[in-house]
């Protein structure tokens, strides 16, 4: 029998769960005048989910015999998650109105692939890892078509689809050779298989490049970025906005924690593959971006970039100091880039009207003068996205950079010093438009997404004079990490 | 060689076979009809590996659901069952080579692995792996969480295939 | 293990050489005269029109999709019915859950149409 302790370890799961089983069928009776109930409903439960999860924080455990692990890295994901959540339902509030899309199927599907990407984060056995990503990645194959019959949002949902479906063969490829090379899923059967010099290390390490691609494909780094651009653009906003920092998020969990138990013999193998890969993303997205109009694809390219940066710092894991390190500096740039990336987004869908394909960069001149709110929200999340000093995007970056230093990656991070600067041209033009350009954009009825992008901005600038305690808290958090 | 290895050979060579017709025959109609001739190919060689219930999921699940559904998208999509267009990408002679070689290496890292040699063992004929299957899928100790999570998961793609397949043009 | 399936790759044998047989028996042994009307298709006397390939409708492929989700719910349910008589109390719990979840989707696709044939 399982204990109370099991399912008070995955509470916030199972509630998550139950939740969206809920809206599934409450939305069936709630006439299409009505859809907003759906929305607040869905917002409840997610709300209901970080509270369990905040009750949690802090509790270390594993659960269902080592199935899941609950510690502060898995906790601290889980809250980012379940608020991105609920920007990604307040952006779709208004949204999905203005585009005569409101289903309830929107609500459900979400909910269930933020249970996904819990589960992800506290994967403690690679077919949970294997579940888990299919769990967050199928209801976002939907989202992303969410706006069928229109072809940009068909064409989003196709190439996502056909990309994700392949990584995921890939990664359960991945998987079967790791369980040849020891005999088992879970964890700590295959870290004793592996101390016990059971394993095989040539079918580990292939096991281990074919989940770095599966991972890869979910977190966008060159060159698994190729979905990425035209995915971000054909998504309902307010998924692509979702997407830029929660999928993201979940790739980075699962990659950090299956790599850091799993693969520590091959990290110097490995931290040649993560180094091209995060010095390539870097360059490519930087430079990429710098031809982008459209900011939709702007930010896709953006986010390329980011995965880029955040890969930088994990170069060196195989250094167990370096990897603490590592591990936290990634966590607190996640929190800081999920606030930038929303903050951009929100902006965005302030101001897109129905049936866009994403705003051009020319249309956010005058933004400044005519809505100086918006306008300092989205000035405030372009100098966060270069890494300029008064922003959570300063520190975030300063973290990076000093773990890898101190993993000696210096060319890494010249690599990332030089794109940064690149990279202040793109963001600092959509800055001169809003600012300098003339022009009158028209802002959209409904306030929410305005109300995230404040917020967004508000957090970026607030939390900037903080850094070291927010810093140590995610450095706290993960010290338990198993 | 014995009977069961010949036999072995006869079925994986027919899975080969019909995994090529399925990508190289020109009728999508066609294609999906040898796939489910490979698929076949796969159950048969689950039975050989006295894995009796994974050869019936097989037949149940990919022969009698998937193929079907595979059968009824080909159905729907009229425009690409025209078989004029070429089968082949401009760069289909690398995408061909890459796969050769990484194929030839996977198979060469394998043949360097122990278990690569291992002689399949007969099962404890007293044990019956289904019951075994089933008592490990929900015991807490086992597989009780991933197990709940799969009906999650269908139940997610059910909701998100029949959100993608309905027609919103009369909603 | 094995020889239990032996007697249904026969049985697959036979079943496939009787009807082999059959045909390539007549097609060796009857005379051949063809004509146009001969060669056309045969349907039941009636001539046959258009194309075979035709469009289906969208309904059948829902049809499929949701048949497919209970199949492979089947197949998960399938052993945990044969070691029904081992099981304790919470193993029957969970199927229930498992079979409440799905029972969920079917009350979904019910009331959207899924299953309604326009």
């Amino acid at each position: 029998m399982p204990t109370v302790n099991d399912f008070l370890l995955i509470l916030p799961e199972v509630v998550l769960l139950i939740w969206a089983l809920l809206i599934l069928l409450i939305d069936l009776w709630i006439p299409d005048t009505k859809k907003y109930y759906t929305a607040v409903l869905s917002a409840a439960g997610l709300v209901i989910s970080a509270g369990c999860a905040f009750a949690l924080l802090g509790r270390t455990g594993s659960a269902f015999s080592n199935m899941v692990v609950l510690d502060g890295f898995s906790s601290v994901l889980s809250i980012l998650f379940l608020l991105s959540g609920l920007a990604a339902v307040a952006l779709a509030y208004d949204y999905l109105k203005r585009n005569a899309a409101q289903r309830g199927e929107y609500y459900t599907l979400l909910l269930f692939s933020i249970a996904g990407m819990m589960l992800m984060a506290s994967a403690n056995d690679l077919i949970m890892v294997f579940l888990s990503l299919e769990l967050l990645s199928i209801p976002l194959y939907i989202l992303a078509g969410f706006f069928r019959p229109r072809l940009a949002s068909e064409e989003a949902a196709l190439k996502y689809f056909l990309l994700g479906a392949f990584s995921s063969a890939i990664l359960l490829f991945g998987i079967a050779w790791i369980y040849g090379s020891t005999g088992h899923t879970d964890f700590p059967g295959i870290v004793a298989s592996i101390d016990g010099g059971r394993a095989n290390y040539l079918l580990l390490l292939i096991g281990a490049g074919l989940l770095l691609v599966g991972f890869g494909f979910k977190i966008g780094v060159f060159p698994f970025h190729m979905w990425v651009p035209d995915t971000y653009q054909g998504s309902p906003s307010s998924i692509g906005a979702f997407m830029t920092v929660a999928t993201k998020a979940a790739g980075f969990a699962a990659l950090l924690r299956v790599f850091l138990v799993l693969f520590p013999a091959e990290a110097p193998i490995m931290a040649g593959i993560l180094w091209g890969l995060s010095a390539a993303s870097m360059i490519f997205g930087n430079t990429v971006a710098i031809a982008q109009m459209n900011m939709k694809r702007l930010l896709a390219y953006s986010s390329i970039a980011n995965a880029g940066y955040i890969l930088m710092a994990f170069v060196p894991y195989g250094n167990p100091v370096i990897a603490q390190e590592a591990v936290s500096s990634a966590l607190f740039y996640l929190l800081a880039y999920a606030l930038t990336s929303f903050g951009a987004w929100a902006v965005m869908i302030a101001l897109e009207p129905a049936e866009s394909d994403g705003l051009l960069l020319q249309d956010f001149s005058g933004l400044g003068r005519k809505y100086p709110w918006l306008g300092a929200a989205l000035l405030i999340s372009m100098l966060s996205f270069i890494g300029v000093p008064l922003t959570m995007g300063f520190w975030g970056k300063f973290y990076l950079f000093k773990t890898a230093v101190d993993g000696s990656q210096i060319p890494l991070v010249l690599i990332g010093l030089l794109t940064s600067l690149v990279s202040a041209y793109y963001y600092l033009r959509i800055v001169m438009f809003a600012y300098f350009k003339p022009g009158e954009p028209q802002i959209q009825p409904g306030r929410w997404a305005s109300v995230v992008a404040v917020i967004c901005a508000a957090g970026i600038f607030v939390l900037s004079f903080i850094p070291t305690p927010v810093f140590q808290f995610a450095a706290q958090m993960i010290m338990g990490m198993k | 060689m014995t009977a069961v290895q010949i036999v072995f050979l006869a079925v994986a060579a027919l899975t080969l076979a019909a995994a090529v017709m399925v990508v190289s025959l020109r009728r999508m109609m066609q294609s999906a009809l040898a796939l489910i001739l490979a698929l076949v190919g796969v159950a048969v060689i689950f039975a050989l590996l006295g894995s009796g219930f994974f050869a019936v999921s097989q037949v149940v699940v990919y022969i009698g659901a998937i193929a079907i559904l595979i059968i009824f998208a080909v159905m729907l999509t009229q425009n690409s069952m025209s078989p004029e267009h070429s089968q082949m990408n401009p760069g289909f002679l690398y995408a061909a080579l890459g796969s050769a070689l990484l194929f030839s290496s996977l198979v060469f890292i394998l043949s360097m692995w122990v278990g690569f040699y291992a002689i399949p063992v007969n099962l404890d004929p007293s044990v019956d792996t289904i019951t075994v299957l089933g008592l490990s899928l929900t015991d807490p100790q086992g597989f009780a969480l991933p197990f709940e999570i799969v009906s999650v998961l269908l139940l997610a793609a059910l909701i998100g295939g029949i959100y993608i397949a309905r027609d919103h043009h009369r909603d | 293990m094995v020889n239990d399936w032996v007697y249904i790759g026969l049985f697959i044998l036979i079943s496939l050489f009787l009807p082999a047989a059959a045909i390539l028996i007549a097609g060796w042994l009857a005379p051949k005269k063809p004509n146009k009307i001969k060669n056309s298709t045969y349907e039941c006397g009636i001539e046959t029109v258009g194309d075979t390939w035709v469009q289906f409708r969208v309904q059948y492929y829902i049809y499929a999709l949701v048949f497919l989700v209970f199949d492979v719910e089947t197949v998960f349910l399938y052993p945990w019915a044969v070691a029904y008589r081992q099981l304790t109390l919470f193993a029957v719990l969970e199927a229930v859950v498992f079979l409440l979840l799905l029972a969920g989707g079917l009350i979904y696709a019910w009331k959207k149409g899924a299953l309604q044939w326009n």
